[in-house]
């Protein structure tokens, strides 16, 4: 389906003596052509929406009124507890509107302040103060991964744990993106920088650097960077970026059903996270940029894209010439796990971990046939669950069956659904039998 | 708002092209070896009953499905494969009118009373199958002469079976080579060991099928009749013989693995395997007919809902 990823520098010698980590199950999907070049920035634009929740947990404090005037990175939102990540502004200008309910990209609403640009582009330069972990509180770092969880929260909660390992998940969230694979090859320095500061917080005995054994260049430059820590090459496998799947290639060990990391001893932070905590407490600066890839839409090459947080992804198409032919579908992230959006007016968040946009032709459809019970869902889940069965309970309301078949231990990496003959959508299902399940135990 | 029409939906957004027609048509690709092998050895006979099977299971399939309501689903071919798989079950000199009531079996009873293909618990094609054999047995035995140099008529299980292994080995009906390239009387498909297996390995290597029942199978036969060899090497035949002669490997690869009736997890799978070979060596060794291969796997395939609760490990429990 996709061509295979070319590394812009062979190095192959360097990755060959490398024991290659991986996983059971999961699936090679093969890359799209990447832009390996650096990133390049998209402009800021006229107006931009910030939404005072874009992590995991609660939505933040505005800290701005109407018409107040703002610089690039004034604090519009701030956090005061470990479920919420602070917001900086991302342009200087006007706050011309608070939105008490905006659309939030993983349902729900939330509150959002919208910007008008002076395209003056003015710093703020005010210079936060005070520990690591407050710094990194200020400056509203969140792990850029696809939980998007506050960071001092998990540092909190890992050091309540006492986690003595770390994970930097330098796997692109999924194959078709290259965005850190990329960053870590051009930028191991300031990363690594990063991984010192969340060790140091931390106190953890080993530090794992995972990355896909196909980006050569990333791993020589990270491990020349970051000689203390342990590189581990990575198969280029879906979804080897999810956390489960990252313990279970370099550790070795599983997450218990329903757990998380920090149960066994773990933390995971994303490459992008490392480098925004380096900026945070070494240059003191708040995260108002993503660094996110482009792909799909007619792209013969994906692209590599600096982003300001609250640019609407209708600019960053436009920017990258990508156009959204008919009745067409824009993902927040990539092909297999992704979150189709109903507007490209929706602006690029913490939570953005890539863009991939499909035209109308290229929309798969799941008609959902019958069940031929041929087993290749239980092949390729990497959970090692029956994913037909629970979607099958699942649809047909028996929710307490589907618990029992282990629903709760899906990670939804879509893997099921893409292989199915008879295309039925059995990740839709085990969502809907999980949030079934959530609303019965609330309403009791 | 002046945006472009959105399509919002559920992950996964990509999906892989693979489909139950692709499948079938792989399965039937991996049944021409077989096919070619028959009517080398048995003439155009073979491919008439072919014919006869495939296009009327077809039929059955589109008027059974249009009387009943249903849309009509021919094209994702497994009627096709049901009447290919079907053919290579009887006999050479099977009789039109035996054919088609035994299509009309597969799709009538062995899917469309259940609610079409992936919610029939039995395989169709062995209800069939069994009805004919039972009802049937003069025509279901219309074994053809194959080659001059052969000394008898019987099949390599009956000459076993009714004659003996001393005979068998005295008078050297069948050699082992025989046995392997399908040099045998015998129902069209299951004669040539050496067609199926190729076939067989195709399937798995196109991932059609999974190696746990196969291997399940033929390890079962292989386990049980080496008992009884070494046992009794004079009157009981090595687990070669068994393993060529009949219906095994067809049945290992071909029938048992029919997706709807069998188990989907691996330990489940081989468990299956495994006891359909185990009966069709007690078939062989103690019952009255000649080959278990078939009756096994009707037999176990009530056993599939049990062995699907062989469940693999969940990842985290």
């Amino acid at each position: 389906m996709f061509p295979e990823y070319r590394d812009p520098v062979e190095r192959k010698g360097e990755i060959d003596n490398m024991k290659v980590g991986t996983f059971p199950g999961g699936l090679n999907l093969g890359s799209i052509e990447s832009d390996t070049s650096s990133f390049h920035e998209v402009p800021s634009s006229g107006t931009v929406i910030i939404p005072l929740k874009q992590n995991s947990g609660k939505a933040c404090a505005p800290t701005v009124k109407k018409k107040a005037e703002v610089k690039v990175g004034s604090i519009i939102g701030e956090s005061t507890g470990n479920d919420e990540a602070s917001v900086h502004a991302t342009v200087s200008g006007v706050v011309t509107n608070i939105i008490k309910k905006y659309p939030d990209m993983k349902g729900g609403t939330v509150p959002a302040i919208e910007i008008e640009s002076d395209s003056k582009n003015e710093l703020d330069e005010t210079i936060f103060e005070g520990t690591d972990i407050e710094l990194i509180q200020k400056a509203g770092v969140v792990d850029l991964d696809i939980d998007a969880v506050p960071l001092h929260g998990k540092i909190a909660l890992a050091k309540e744990k006492s986690v003595n390992t770390l994970i930097v998940n330098c796997v692109d969230v999924e194959s078709q993106f290259s965005s850190r694979a990329v960053l870590l090859s051009e930028r191991a320095s300031e990363i690594a920088a990063g991984i010192d500061i969340i060790s140091k917080i931390l106190g953890v005995a080993s530090v794992h650097i995972g990355v896909i054994d196909k980006a050569s260049s990333a791993i020589s430059s990270i491990k020349s960077a970051c000689s203390s820590a342990q590189v581990v090459a990575l198969k280029d496998k879906h979804p080897q970026s999810l956390k489960e799947l990252l313990v279970k290639a370099i550790l070795g060990k599983e997450i218990p059903q329903g757990g998380i990391p920090e149960d066994i001893g773990v933390t995971i932070i994303s490459a992008e996270t490392a480098l925004f905590v380096a900026r945070a407490v070494n240059d003191k600066k708040p995260v108002i940029e993503r660094f996110i890839t482009v792909a799909g839409g007619g792209l013969s090459k994906s692209k590599n894209v600096l982003v300001r947080i609250g640019t609407p992804i209708k600019d960053v198409l436009d920017y990258c010439g990508v156009s959204v032919g008919g009745a067409g579908k824009v993902i927040i992230g990539g092909p297999m796990m992704g979150i189709a959006i109903h507007t490209t007016d929706m602006p690029v968040t913490k939570e953005t971990t890539g863009i991939f946009v499909q035209n109308e032709s290229e929309i798969a459809e799941f008609p959902s046939g019958v069940c031929i019970k041929c087993g290749l869902c239980i092949d390729i889940c990497p959970m090692k669950l029956m994913p037909f069965l629970i979607s099958g309970f699942s649809e047909a309301g028996e929710y307490a069956m589907a618990e029992k078949s282990d629903i709760h231990g899906c990670n939804e990496c879509g893997c099921c659904s893409y292989v199915c003959p008879v295309l039925i959508p059995m990740v839709h299902w085990i969502k809907i039998g999980k949030s079934e399940i959530k609303a019965q135990r609330s309403s009791e | 708002m002046k945006t472009p029409e959105l399509v919002v939906s559920a992950i996964p957004h990509v999906h892989g092209g693979n489909s139950v027609q692709k499948m079938m048509i792989n399965f039937m690709i991996a049944l021409l070896p077989a096919v070619g092998m028959s009517v080398y050895f048995f003439g155009p006979g073979a491919l008439v009953v072919i014919a006869i099977s495939v296009g009327s299971t077809v039929a059955w399939e589109a008027i059974i499905q249009k009387v009943m309501g249903r849309p009509v689903v021919i094209s994702n071919l497994t009627g096709a494969a049901s009447g290919l798989v079907f053919a290579m079950m009887l006999p050479p000199t099977a009789p039109w009118w035996m054919i088609c009531l035994g299509t009309f079996i597969i799709i009538l009873l062995g899917k469309e009373v259940y609610g079409g293909i992936g919610n029939n618990p039995f395989n169709g094609v062995l209800i069939a199958w069994v009805v004919l054999q039972m009802s049937f047995r003069g025509e279901m035995a219309g074994w053809i002469y194959v080659a001059a140099e052969l000394l008898t008529e019987s099949t390599p299980l009956e000459v076993l079976k009714f004659e003996g292994l001393s005979s068998l080995i005295d008078y050297s009906y069948y050699t082992t080579s025989d046995l392997f390239i399908g040099r045998t009387t015998g129902f069209i498909g299951e004669v040539s060991a050496i067609a199926l297996l190729i076939g067989g390995v195709f399937l798995i290597i196109r991932r059609v099928i999974s190696w746990h029942i196969p291997v399940g199978f033929i390890a079962g036969v292989v386990f049980l009749s080496g008992i009884f060899w070494l046992v009794n090497p004079d009157e009981c035949a090595d687990p070669i013989f068994h393993l060529l002669a009949g219906g095994v490997f067809l049945a290992a690869f071909f029938v048992a693995t029919d997706m709807p009736s069998s188990p989907t997890t691996p330990i489940g799978m081989l468990t299956y395997g495994f006891l359909c070979g185990v009966v069709t060596m007690v078939i062989r060794q103690w019952g009255a007919w000649d080959d278990g291969a078939f009756y096994s796997v009707f037999l176990i395939c009530m056993l599939t809902p049990l062995l699907d609760k062989f469940k693999p490990k969940a990842y985290g429990r």
